[in-house]
Order: C-alpha cells, then structure tokens, then sequence
C-alpha cells in the first residue's frame, strides 16, 4: 500500500465530525483531494502537526482529533510527542505516514530506516502504539489492520510503513486564511 | 476593578514593584484565555507555580517555544483562546511556527517574552546578543509588541489583546527582571 491508498481508505473510516491535521507537503495535499470535509490542511510549520493536534484535542475534548504526518515532519517534531505522552489526551489519535522519505522535495532520505516506533513510543510513554509494514501487504488486509486500530479508543499512535507514491496532486487551491475560516465554521455555534 | 502591584524586596533589599501574579491571571481569565503554554524563564517563576496549580488556566510545558505555538495555534482553531511564556532566546525559535503557521492562518496569540541581556544579566553573556537585537527581531517579524510595565500593566495588556482580536495575529508582551518575578 501507498500512502495515498492509506488516505483514502481513511476517507471511509473517518467520521464527518472528526477532525484532521494534516502534514505541510505530498500529506496535504493527499488529505484535502482524497478525504472529505473542510479539515486542517497545513502547508507550512514543518515539524508542527502533533503540537497543533494536541492543542485542538484540548479546546474541543468532545471531538476526535487525527493528525496525519509523514515520517520526516514526524521526527522534525519528535520531541512534541514527550509532551502529548506528558498530557495523554484520550481524543488525538496520531497517524505516522512512513515512506522514510522526504518525498514533496524529491524522495531525499530521512533517518527514519532504522527506528523501531514501538519501542520509541512506547519509552515515551504511550502505550497504545501500533506499528504496521504495509509495503507488501494486500490492500484489503491492509484496510481491516486500519479499520481496526483506528476504531480504539483512548489516545494512539500508529506507525504505518508505506511504498512510494506515484500519484502528482494539484496543490491546495485555498489560501491559508481560507483553511481556517472554513475549518473554524465547521464547529461554529458549538463553542460553550 | 482596581489593580494593585505590590512591593517586595529583591535580594538586595531594595524595594521592588511587582504586577501581582494572582491578578494578572485573573484579568486574562476574564479576556477568556482558557489555557497556557511555553517554556520556562525564570522571570515567569511565579506565574508558571501558580498556572500550575490553577485548574481554570491549564499550563502545558512544551518542549521548545515552536511547538509551543503549534500548541495554542491548534487551541485557537479549536475556537478557544491561549497565552504563551517564553525568554527572548525563543524568539529565535519560532520564526517558521510564526510565520508559516501563526501569521499564515491568522492566528491571533499573546505571547509573552522575557527581555534577557539587559543590565541585570550583564554577567550572563548566552542572553546578550539575542538581548541586543530583540526589539530589531519582532520589527523583523512584523510583531506588534509592547514592553510591560508595572503601573498600568492593565493597559498595556488591554491594548495588545484588543490590537490581537483586532488583526487576528500574534502580539507580543516583553518583560523585564523583576516585573512578573524577582
């Protein structure tokens, strides 16, 4: 599976009141073409998606918050997840899009090869980690093992190792203002 | 409403004025901040003990000052309002959080930040040169700020909230020693 078949079996998954943060870059763009709604697309502040994600789990505790990140914005980040451990907000669930690539600049490398995510999330606290290699895996087992782990409950982190995508998507045609006003309409009136 | 800053003594013995800690969050209370985070100075000691023990003001210790505005910029687009602390060395920190996140979406952020590298550190070289060029990085980063002051701190702080709902962006606070803690 590609990270691009994991998004859009996500766009069944997912429920129309969840909310999603999106990684700068090929995620993105991914969310905003293959999932539906008016989610959080980011198309800066590399590094940034899993502190947005926990800040939004605590103004809107009601709500599941999903953060999808690639693996490079993922580890620019790292630290960040100490703190999301630290707070353990039941309703972020954070999705690690592992293609071990920088792929939006042109599939450089990252460190990612050689981490063993179970355990690193788990040393930081987090017990509810799971960590999938998709690469070969047939698409329909790969969509029962993410239907199934994005059903639990309480805060997780899962760790999906991806192919390569092949698919260009047009960037995200809204400007940034536009992001979040239409995010921000999306609970207007439920705000106590 | 009357404020009050209270005088105390500094380790020298010299009388020291001082913005109550106690008030000062409960006038960002009433503004409607609800939430916040940063990373520690020790200027911030006696806000961040008592943030820390108020449950209608919850305080989250961020790793570093970016992600920290990562923090409060997810808590403002879940329609809620946070402050941040953070020392001036931060300041070197955030400029993507800032400007590719906060200032790109619109985000409006009170932050406030410790103006190391003055006179009071003049022994402390690691805050000098970011000290010296403070004032030049938040004209740099199109900052809006304002230097609190002791007397007539509920001013100064109406008038930065107000001009942040206002433009909806980032405004900053800087705090010299001795105004927020000894």
């Amino acid at each position: 599976m590609k990270g691009a078949d994991v998004i859009s079996e996500l766009k069944r998954i997912l429920g129309d009141d969840d909310l999603v943060v999106s990684s700068n870059g090929n995620v993105s763009r991914q969310a905003y073409h293959l999932l539906s709604g008016s989610q959080l697309y980011l198309r800066g502040s590399m590094g940034l998606p899993v502190s947005i994600g926990l800040g939004l789990a605590l103004a809107q505790p009601e709500k599941t918050i999903v953060v999808l990140t690639g693996d490079g914005n993922f580890l620019m980040g790292l630290s960040s997840m100490s703190t999301v451990a630290y707070i353990n907000p039941s309703n972020l669930k954070i999705i690690i899009i592992d293609n071990q690539l920088y792929a939006t600049t042109g599939g450089q490398e990252t460190s990612s090869s050689q981490i063993n995510y179970k355990t690193m999330i788990e040393g930081m606290g987090i017990l509810n980690i799971r960590s999938f290699d998709l690469r070969d895996m047939d698409q329909d087992i790969g969509n029962l093992l993410l239907l199934e782990s994005i059903e639990e409950e309480g805060i997780y982190v899962l760790h999906l190792q991806v192919e390569e995508d092949t698919i260009e998507l047009d960037n995200i045609p809204w400007h940034p203002e536009q992001i979040t006003e239409n995010f921000k309409n999306r609970h207007k009136g439920e705000l106590k | 409403m009357i404020f009050i800053a209270i005088v105390e003594c500094n380790l020298l013995g010299e009388t020291v004025l001082m913005i109550n800690t106690i008030e000062i969050l409960d006038y960002l209370k009433s503004k409607g901040f609800t939430l916040s985070t940063g990373v520690p100075c020790s200027y911030f000691k006696n806000v961040i003990n008592s943030l820390e023990k108020d449950d209608t003001l919850q305080y989250i210790p961020a790793t570093r000052e970016d992600e920290a505005i990562g923090i409060a910029s997810g808590y403002f687009f879940g329609g809620k309002q946070s402050f941040l602390l953070m020392q001036n060395s931060g300041l070197a920190t955030i400029g993507d959080a800032l400007t590719s996140l906060a200032q790109l979406y619109k985000v409006p952020l009170l932050i406030f930040v410790s103006y190391r590298g003055l006179e009071p550190d003049a022994d402390f070289p690691e805050h000098l040169i970011m000290g010296d060029v403070t004032e030049n990085v938040l004209k740099a980063y199109h900052l809006p700020y304002w230097i609190l002051e002791e007397e007539n701190w509920q001013n100064i702080l109406e008038l930065s909230i107000n001009k942040m709902n206002e433009i909806s962006l980032p405004v900053c606070l800087l705090v010299k020693q001795g105004v927020l803690s000894l």
